[in-house]
């Protein structure tokens, strides 16, 4: 009840937020950046457009280290790590897809997944696995498993099982949470029996929504 | 432990047998070839360091299909090239981002070139090729460069003797050209 | 384009020596040559470390094999597996994390998400702060936009907001001042600038099931 309750509240005080306005990266930059590093940054993305790569990321990058005061030169030095992880990002979903247009959506969450950590074998694999459908949900699903600890073979071999056995989209990232939550149930469970339970009970993951109930009312 | 001046088949030998280190030797060998060609196709070390990178990570990868290691050379250009040419292709363009230096005024053309700075005469070379089609550019790199015969480059492209043969040509006589209006 | 003399090409060749040539083609062949010398100059660069810290990490490569033998074996091959018993902050971060996770619009409640939309909660224990708020890539990263509310005193700053489904970072910020992550966000990914802060990282999750 007391959920419930705080469920309401949270959304009355929910507003819409103006996404970031829909203009072009230059627009949204003036007056942001610090002016020591504007020609920089202005070279990065001109270097993103003519090697097709998003640029929206490097907007964000600069906008994010702008608003919290980073010095020009890691500023710069941070926004150029974005520019390589995207490349190698590309590279990536090039070779998942010979012939074909490069997603930018598939290029950013590449990326945002080789930030996190991924492998770049592990990656490629899942890329791989189904190339046209978006990789960003199995890529953070193994990413959350690696950052808790799970062996990353053994993670990403358990998605594609999942994969092979229907589960698409936001389902996958339903995979990691169930291993995790099984996990952390204690009793001294080990990694190899968390996938393993979960692997058993493929495709029947709890959704997510149960998963976070269960958690909160147990908490 | 096999050494450093092992011939490359007994290295490659070594990595499929499963001494991963040895595969240092084989860069060390070849990097600086690479990198060099690398860079004179993509006019920027960065790239060309990246597109090497990765070229060396995926030779490793596939060295089992490499079918002739006698010839590990050729292939490790093979896959080098074809590497830089999809960072070329994403650039929408062939275009080479260079410095603006500004090109040097000369007043006296009678030995011009011979008057020139060494890093200015480089910065007018890497224009000039800049300039060439990546094809072109490719071969005149192979055969000048890298100073390979035209069977290599065959194996290294995967085009015909003859077609290379009039790519290096025509690449000589554009980089004449521009070489030459620079200086008159 | 004018072709040049076939002699001149034929020394650039090697079929014939430059030796023999008009002082003019002599002098073309100089400079081309010169240029090419240019050009063999070694690069200061090297990728060697970092190509063989990936090559570490890679399987090694098998001979006779196909890449499909290869995935074949990657997969039946058994792995070993850490063995590691939880903290017990693990445990509670997960229970936080439930708490904080986005949660697919459920009813009527307004404002309705779009089809690519989720809501968002956010929840943080930041007593004695006067202000906390929401600075994320959701908002350009731009301050007043989306503020928490602490409306009974206790330290417990809420808020939520609809967002558009798919990957965010955010941080808090309190006091107009102070630059924190989540710690119930149970996603984190390094901020990139060199000084070792980590953004906290939120996935929305579309309210409308997926197809």
């Amino acid at each position: 009840m007391r959920r419930a309750t705080a469920l309401a509240l949270a959304m009355a005080l929910a507003v819409p937020l103006p996404l970031g306005a829909q203009t072009t990266g230059s627009t949204r930059l003036v007056g942001r950046v610090p002016p020591a590093a504007q020609p920089a940054i202005d070279s990065i993305i001109a270097i993103a457009v003519a090697e097709s790569l998003p640029t929206e990321p490097l907007i964000q990058k600069t906008l994010e280290g702008s608003a919290k005061n980073v010095p020009p030169d890691r500023l710069v030095s941070g926004v150029r790590r974005g520019l390589l992880q995207l490349r190698a990002a590309h590279l990536i979903v090039a070779e998942a897809l010979p012939g074909q247009p490069v997603p930018d959506a598939h290029v950013v969450a590449v990326a945002a997944a080789l930030a996190r950590g991924v492998p770049e074998p592990i990656v490629t694999r899942l890329v791989t696995l189904a190339p046209t459908e978006a990789p960003g949900p199995a890529l953070h699903a193994v990413a959350d498993l690696i950052a808790h600890h799970f062996n990353p073979d053994s993670a990403v071999d358990l998605l594609v099982e999942a994969h092979n056995k229907g589960l698409r989209g936001m389902r996958l990232l339903d995979v990691a949470v169930a291993a995790d939550h099984y996990l952390q149930r204690g009793g001294g469970r080990t990694p190899a029996e968390a996938l393993a339970h979960v692997r058993a009970m493929l495709p029947n993951v709890p959704p997510a929504e149960a998963v976070t109930r269960h958690g909160t009312n147990g908490s | 432990m096999v050494n450093d001046g092992a011939p490359d088949v007994e290295v490659v030998a070594r990595v499929l047998g499963g001494d991963g280190e040895a595969f240092g030797i084989l860069i060390r060998r070849y990097e600086p070839g690479l990198l060099r060609f690398a860079t004179r196709m993509l006019g920027n070390p960065d790239a060309a360091a990246d597109a090497v990178a990765e070229s060396l990570v995926r030779a490793y990868r596939h060295l089992a299909q490499c079918r002739d290691p006698a010839r590990l050379r050729s292939w490790l250009y093979r896959i080098t090239g074809n590497r830089c040419r999809s960072h070329l292709a994403r650039r929408h363009t062939n275009d080479i981002p260079l410095s603006e230096a500004p090109a040097p005024a000369l007043a006296d053309n009678t030995d011009a070139w011979a008057t020139l700075e060494r890093s200015e005469q480089m910065a007018l070379v890497e224009r000039a090729l800049s300039a060439l089609p990546a094809e072109k550019r490719e071969a005149f790199v192979l055969k000048h460069v890298e100073g390979m015969s035209y069977e290599e480059m065959a194996a290294v492209t995967g085009a015909r003797i003859p077609t290379l043969k009039m790519r290096v040509h025509r690449a000589r006589e554009a980089l004449l050209v521009a070489l030459e209006e620079v200086v008159r | 384009m004018s072709p040049i003399d076939p002699r001149l090409q034929e020394a650039l060749d090697g079929e014939r020596d430059p030796g023999t040539l008009p002082a003019d083609l002599r002098e073309a062949y100089d400079r081309l040559t010169g240029a090419a010398q240019l050009l063999a100059g070694a690069p200061r660069l090297s990728v060697s470390a970092r190509v063989m810290a990936q090559i570490r990490k890679a399987p090694h490569p098998q001979p006779g094999e196909s890449s499909t033998q290869r995935a074949l074996r990657w997969l039946g091959r058994p792995r070993a597996v850490t063995v590691r018993l939880r903290p017990m902050w693990t445990l509670a971060l997960a229970a936080g994390l439930t708490a904080v996770l986005l949660l697919p619009f459920q009813n009527g409640s307004t404002p309705q998400p779009g089809n690519a939309e989720g809501v968002a909660q956010f929840v943080g224990h930041f007593p004695g702060a006067r202000s906390v708020e929401v600075v994320g890539s959701f908002n350009d990263w731009s301050r007043g936009m989306l503020h928490l509310n602490d409306d009974d005193g206790d330290g417990i700053w809420h808020g939520a907001a609809v967002l558009p489904a798919g990957q965010h970072e955010y941080m808090f910020v309190v006091d107009g001042e102070r630059w924190v992550p989540d710690p119930l966000a149970g996603r984190y990914v390094d901020d990139g600038f060199g000084a070792g802060q980590q953004n906290s990282l939120l996935i929305v999750r579309p309210a409308t099931a997926e197809p």
